[in-house]
Formats: C-alpha cells, sequence, structure tokens
C-alpha cells in the first residue's frame, strides 16, 4: 500500500487536488469544465500576446510627426511603404534571413553527433561531462558569452597571440558577418542538441543493431535508420533554433560592431534612438511575417515534426 | 537657415557680472523665503551616464546638493534612450514620471520639449548667470537647461601621424588607415564634417547632403570600424585604431587611462553639441521645486568647475577654469574664435532629421 502511494507521481496528485477545487468551486459539471479550466493560464499568455501585437499593429499604422513627436490621430500605410522603399530595410531582412538558415544547418550539423553520442554512450562518466558542458552555457548570459568572444577573437586576442607564434600578422576576426554567425551558433548549440536528444532517446537502440545485423554499416544506418527517425527532432531544433538567430540582437550588435544589423537591432534603433516607434512596429510585423512565413515553409515541406502530436506527423 | 556656425561669447563675457550678483543673492536669501520651501522629499532621481560621467555628477553636483539640502540623490543609470519612452508614456497616462530630473542630450532633451513633456526652467535663478550655450537652439524658452558643450574631435594616435596632426577628414582616406579608423555606428558628429569634405555647404543642410553620403561612401572603402561610446576608449587603449571621430571625453578618458592619443579639429569643422538637465512633467509641486534647485545649483559656478574638471568639458557658467592640459584646447572652446571651426546645427532641425541620416549612414555602411 505505501509502495503504491510512492509511485503515486506527485504531478497526478497535483491534477487530482485541482479536478478536486474545481468541482467543488463548481459543483455542477464541473468536472466536464476541468480541461478548459487548466487552459486557463495558457490562453491569458497567448492573449496577452495577441493583444500586445494589436497594439503594435495600431501603432505601425501611425506615422511620427516631428514636429511635435506626436504620432498621428489617423492609419495610415507609409510606415510600410517606406520599410519597403528603402533599401537598408531589405538588407537587413535579407541578412537575418540568410544568417538564421545558415546558423540553423550549421547548428543541427554539429548538435546531432553531440546529442547522438550524449544518448548512446555507454560511458557515464562521458554522459555527465557532455551534460555539464551543455548545461553550463545557459548559466552565462548571451550578452556575457558575446562579450567573451570580443576577449578571445580580438585583436589581441587568444586566437591572434597563437597565430603570433607562428608568424602570423594580427587578424581582423570581429565585426564581420562570419562572427556574427559563429557567435550564434555557439549560442544556439545547447539548444540544437537539447530538442534533438529526446527525439534521438526515442529510437530504440534495437532497431540500429537490426539494421546493423541485416548488413548494412553505420553510414546506411543513420541515413535509411537514424535520420528517418530522427526527423521530428530534427524539424524541432531547427525552427527553434532559426525564429531564435532571426530575432537576435545581441549578436549581431556585440560582434558585428554595428556594421552587421539584423531586423531586431533595426527596431530597436527606430524604437529608442529615434523614438519613431510607428516605423519600429512596422518592422517588428514584417520580422514576425517572415518568421511565421519561414516556419510555415518548413512545415508545409517537412511536416510539423515534434510539434504535431498523432496524425499529422510525418 | 536654423543652423549657427559661431557662437557668441561675448553673452559669457557680459553675464560674468551677473554671476556674481546672483551668488550674493542667494546668499543673502532672506529667512523669510527660505520658511516658503515646499516639503523636501526624501530622495531625487537623475538619471546619469555611468563610469566618470556620473562620478563626475555625484562629485561635482549631487553631494553638494545633499550636503545643502538632506535630499539623497538616487542616480539612475539607464540609458537615455531607454528612459525616454518610459517617462513619455508616464507624462501622457498622468503617472508619476521614474526620474525627476534626466541628464540628456540636447538632440534627445528637444525631442520631450516638442512633445511638450518637460517642464519650463525659465525662471530659474542662475539662469542670469549663464551663457547663451545654457539657451538650447531651436526651441521656445528653457524647456531644457544645457550644461556644457562638447566637441566631436578627430581623435588619433600620434605614432600613426608622424607628420603631425591629421589636418582633414580626407587624410584618413590613405590606404594605410584601411581598417583603422573609426565611427559611430550611426554617424553622428560626423555628417556635417563629411558635408564640408565632400564639397557641400553647411546652408544645404539638411536640403541636400548629397555631399556628406557621396564622402561617406569614400569613407566606407576604408572599412572602418562603427562602435560606441565605450568601444572608442576600448579600441584606443588596444592599438586597434589610429583615428576616430569621438566625442573629446572619450579621447580624454583614453589619455588619462595612460594611452598616447590626441586630438584636432580638422579643417572641415567639428560637430559641437550640449547635453543639458530637463524635468518631465507629472511630479508634485514640492519634487518639483527641489528637482528645479537641483538644476538651479548646476548652474552655480562651484559646482560647474567640479562637474566639468571630470568631464573635459567647457561649461555655461563664466569664469570656470579648464582642466591642467586642456587651456586653448580644441575640445574645449571659450573664446569666439575657439568656435569658428565648429558646427552647431540647431536642436530642431537634428531631431526632424536624424532618423533619416542615421538610416542613409547605415544604409552606406552596411550595404
Amino acid at each position: 500500500m505505501r509502495r503504491y502511494k510512492t509511485s503515486y507521481p506527485i504531478s497526478w496528485r497535483f491534477m487530482d487536488l485541482l479536478e478536486a477545487g474545481f468541482a467543488f468551486v463548481l459543483p455542477n459539471g464541473g468536472g466536464r469544465l476541468t480541461p478548459y479550466l487548466l487552459l486557463t493560464p495558457a490562453v491569458l499568455l497567448v492573449g496577452t500576446l495577441a493583444v500586445g501585437l494589436l497594439y503594435i499593429g495600431d501603432s505601425s499604422l501611425r506615422v511620427l510627426d516631428r514636429t511635435t513627436f506626436l504620432f498621428s490621430d489617423y492609419w495610415t500605410l507609409e510606415n510600410y511603404q517606406r520599410a519597403f522603399s528603402e533599401s537598408f530595410t531589405a538588407t537587413i531582412i535579407w541578412r537575418s534571413l540568410a544568417g538564421a538558415v545558415i546558423v540553423t544547418v550549421v547548428t543541427l550539423l554539429l548538435a546531432f553527433p553531440y546529442a547522438y553520442v550524449m544518448v548512446r554512450t555507454s560511458s557515464a562518466l562521458l554522459r555527465k561531462f557532455l551534460l555539464v558542458a551543455l548545461f553550463l552555457p545557459f548559466f552565462i548570459g548571451q550578452v556575457v558569452r558575446a562579450y567573451g568572444w570580443l576577449i578571445i577573437l580580438g585583436n589581441q586576442g587568444i586566437v591572434n597571440d597563437a597565430l603570433a607564434l607562428v608568424g602570423v600578422e594580427p587578424l581582423r576576426l570581429l565585426f564581420n558577418y562570419p562572427a556574427v554567425l559563429f557567435g550564434l551558433v555557439q549560442y544556439m548549440l545547447p539548444f540544437g542538441v537539447l530538442m534533438l536528444a529526446p527525439a534521438l532517446t526515442a529510437i530504440p537502440e534495437d532497431i540500429e543493431a537490426a539494421a546493423t545485423s541485416l548488413g548494412a554499416d553505420w553510414v546506411r544506418t543513420l541515413v535509411h535508420v537514424v535520420l528517418p527517425m530522427a526527423k521530428p527532432g530534427l524539424i524541432g531544433a531547427g525552427v527553434v533554433v532559426m525564429t531564435l538567430s532571426l530575432t537576435d540582437f545581441a549578436m549581431p550588435a556585440i560582434l558585428g560592431g554595428g556594421s552587421q544589423d539584423f531586423v531586431a537591432n533595426a527596431i530597436y534603433d527606430q524604437f529608442f534612438r529615434t523614438s519613431d516607434q510607428g516605423f519600429g512596429a512596422s518592422l517588428t510585423l514584417i520580422l514576425i511575417a517572415v518568421g511565421s512565413i519561414t516556419v510555415g515553409l518548413v512545415f508545409a515541406v517537412f511536416g510539423a515534426g515534434t510539434l504535431a502530436l498523432g496524425a499529422n506527423r510525418k | 537657415m536654423n543652423f549657427e556656425r559661431k557662437l557668441n561669447r561675448r553673452s559669457l563675457l557680459k553675464a560674468s557680472a551677473a554671476v556674481g550678483a546672483t551668488g550674493l543673492a542667494s546668499v543673502s536669501m532672506p529667512s523669510v523665503l527660505r520658511a516658503a520651501e515646499p516639503d523636501k522629499p526624501s530622495e531625487l532621481i537623475i538619471r546619469a551616464w555611468g563610469g566618470p560621467w556620473v562620478e563626475a555628477l555625484k562629485n561635482g553636483v549631487s553631494d553638494p546638493f545633499t550636503e545643502k539640502t538632506g535630499i539623497r540623490i538616487v542616480h539612475d543609470l539607464t540609458e537615455d534612450n531607454e528612459i525616454q519612452p518610459k517617462v513619455w508614456a508616464a507624462v501622457a497616462q498622468n503617472r508619476t514620471p521614474p526620474i525627476h530630473i534626466n541628464w540628456d542630450t540636447t538632440t534627445n532633451a528637444t525631442k520631450s520639449a516638442l512633445r511638450g513633456v518637460c517642464e519650463d526652467l525659465s525662471d530659474l535663478s542662475n539662469l542670469s548667470g549663464t551663457t547663451d550655450l545654457a539657451k538650447p537652439v531651436g526651441v521656445e524658452g528653457y524647456p531644457i537647461v544645457n550644461t556644457y558643450g562638447y566637441v566631436y574631435v578627430l581623435a588619433y594616435r600620434p605614432e600613426a601621424f608622424p607628420d603631425g596632426p591629421p589636418k582633414s577628414y580626407h587624410d584618413l582616406l590613405d590606404p594605410k588607415f584601411k581598417g583603422r579608423i573609426a565611427f559611430y555606428n550611426d554617424g553622428i558628429g560626423f555628417h556635417f564634417p563629411a558635408q564640408l569634405a565632400g564639397g557641400g555647404t553647411l546652408e544645404d543642410i539638411p536640403g541636400n547632403m548629397d555631399a556628406c553620403w557621396e564622402f561617406v561612401e569614400k569613407i566606407k572603402a576604408q572599412n572602418p570600424l562603427l562602435g560606441e561610446d565605450p568601444d572608442f576608449v576600448t579600441w584606443f587603449q588596444r592599438g586597434e585604431i589610429d583615428a576616430a571621430c569621438t566625442i573629446s571625453t572619450n579621447a580624454l578618458g583614453a589619455k588619462r587611462s595612460g594611452v598616447d592619443i590626441a586630438w584636432t579639429v580638422p579643417e572641415e569643422g567639428a560637430k559641437f553639441d550640449t547635453d543639458g538637465l530637463w524635468i518631465p512633467k507629472g511630479h508634485s509641486e514640492s519634487d518639483l521645486y527641489w528637482a528645479r534647485e537641483y538644476i538651479n545649483s548646476a548652474l552655480t559656478q562651484a559646482n560647474q568647475q567640479v562637474w566639468l574638471d571630470g568631464l573635459g568639458l567647457p561649461g555655461v557658467v563664466p569664469g570656470l577654469t579648464p582642466p591642467e592640459g586642456l587651456a586653448g584646447d580644441p575640445s574645449y572652446p571659450t573664446k569666439p574664435e575657439d568656435f569658428e571651426r565648429l558646427i552647431r546645427i540647431s536642436g530642431q532641425i537634428q531631431v526632424e532629421n536624424e532618423s533619416e541620416w542615421f538610416s542613409k549612414f547605415k544604409q552606406i555602411m552596411q550595404g
């Protein structure tokens, strides 16, 4: 009896308690409403975001009068016209999008073997080491990590010091597009591994063993067995890494040195530097649209991956 | 055109007598007036920039104010760009603003003045003892009180210029400076000299700045570094750049930290601008009174001397002594001839056009 109580998960007990509470508050039909009531926090959270988006949408349709620094009382599409007519906007959108795609591909290429070894290794020590190495960066903020790279990759940094030992003149490794992408990959790698690991754990080792026993070498096993079965995880990780990269602010700002702005940096400039919240809001909605369309295309081509449970999962 | 190429310093001299009179008046303020002072708040919140900036303000203005009144001064180090929307929102919603006084660039403060969120400071008693630099250009009255001026000098490493200081921004186009020059990432401080370096005139600002953008295109080919104030000091300290268009305080900061650095005003001239103090609307009568007193105290000669010694900048009160080594320096203009090559454009023109200028500069540099 005691053993049964112990094995009953605490989360289930919590749910029982909630259900009892609902039944007490709503004695007639409270049970039927419980699932919907439990959805309330999520609905409120999403609803708050939706209301925020409505405000942003409203702002995006108002132009700033620079003689009074007040916004127009009427709606106009001028901010969008400006966004689509300024070549700088196109530059930063393409730079952000291309960067997000490159970072996603490179991150997945690096995250997959990491996650695979972490899941499959028989060495507890190695698994612990990989886990610690995976979680350690989460304790260090993105900005601190970016400044760390400034120290490492600077003209007088460790890398250039090492190059000097073999007679190479100091190289400018920072303040360019590759530096931003490098910083983003380093930042995104733990997210990629964390998203991939559950998908790889779900693949039974027996299936790989079966493929091997039927004559497949490790490459064929990887291509024909592991990768197809890991597809949901790859898609989930790809979507997370891509959306986070697309909207990143700190890496382009710090490692780009003011010369490699992403859309988020341009939005910051409009909101805070030039006080044009209307134009900033229009850039925000364009960024959301670009991100949503990109994710939609990924789902359309590859399926919804881990985000679609059940029937839609390919 | 609403710009001023030269500053009239005559009023600076004329005002010196008034300073003495104002000082005497404050010393001999009748006790009956002191008794009429409103209740003192326990603290006033002053937004400030960090590091040596806030240290200078603390030593020069805040500590003496606390000593005199007993009111504690809290320095809020939120960036001026980021506090601005919070203040605007608070005023629009009839809430108490998060700060009592904003130490702000005059350009940013002008936006708030145009928006109508600044208290009028025209009747501060110490204003009568200030030079015309204290008066913001392009707005009515004193919604902001400018407290000092600063120059966007061309700072350089003497070692990189063995034949003497760079005479012109054209000197930076020498191939040996490729990748070794720096500008603010939105080009602030460089737009106006670039207009002249590109063969244009100041009279064409803001209507026609093609000359500016043509010269910026040439500079872009030199692959400059783009950054903010702290970056310039770091880059000079590490020897990563040979020259930069930057506020003189940054160059002075690098020099004070031991870097071999000098600065000059090139033949195209240098942008001259001001910072100031202003009070957002929405505070209680007593808080407003003491906030105004704080700004008034920032305009006394004694407080300006200590505050601006820390910043190495010329103030708005006559009779200040330049910090060691800055007498006659182009970054410390005091005489009319010092201002001949300094470019001052009205705050209103700047705020109306800076978004376009920043965007165009970034488009060229990042395109």
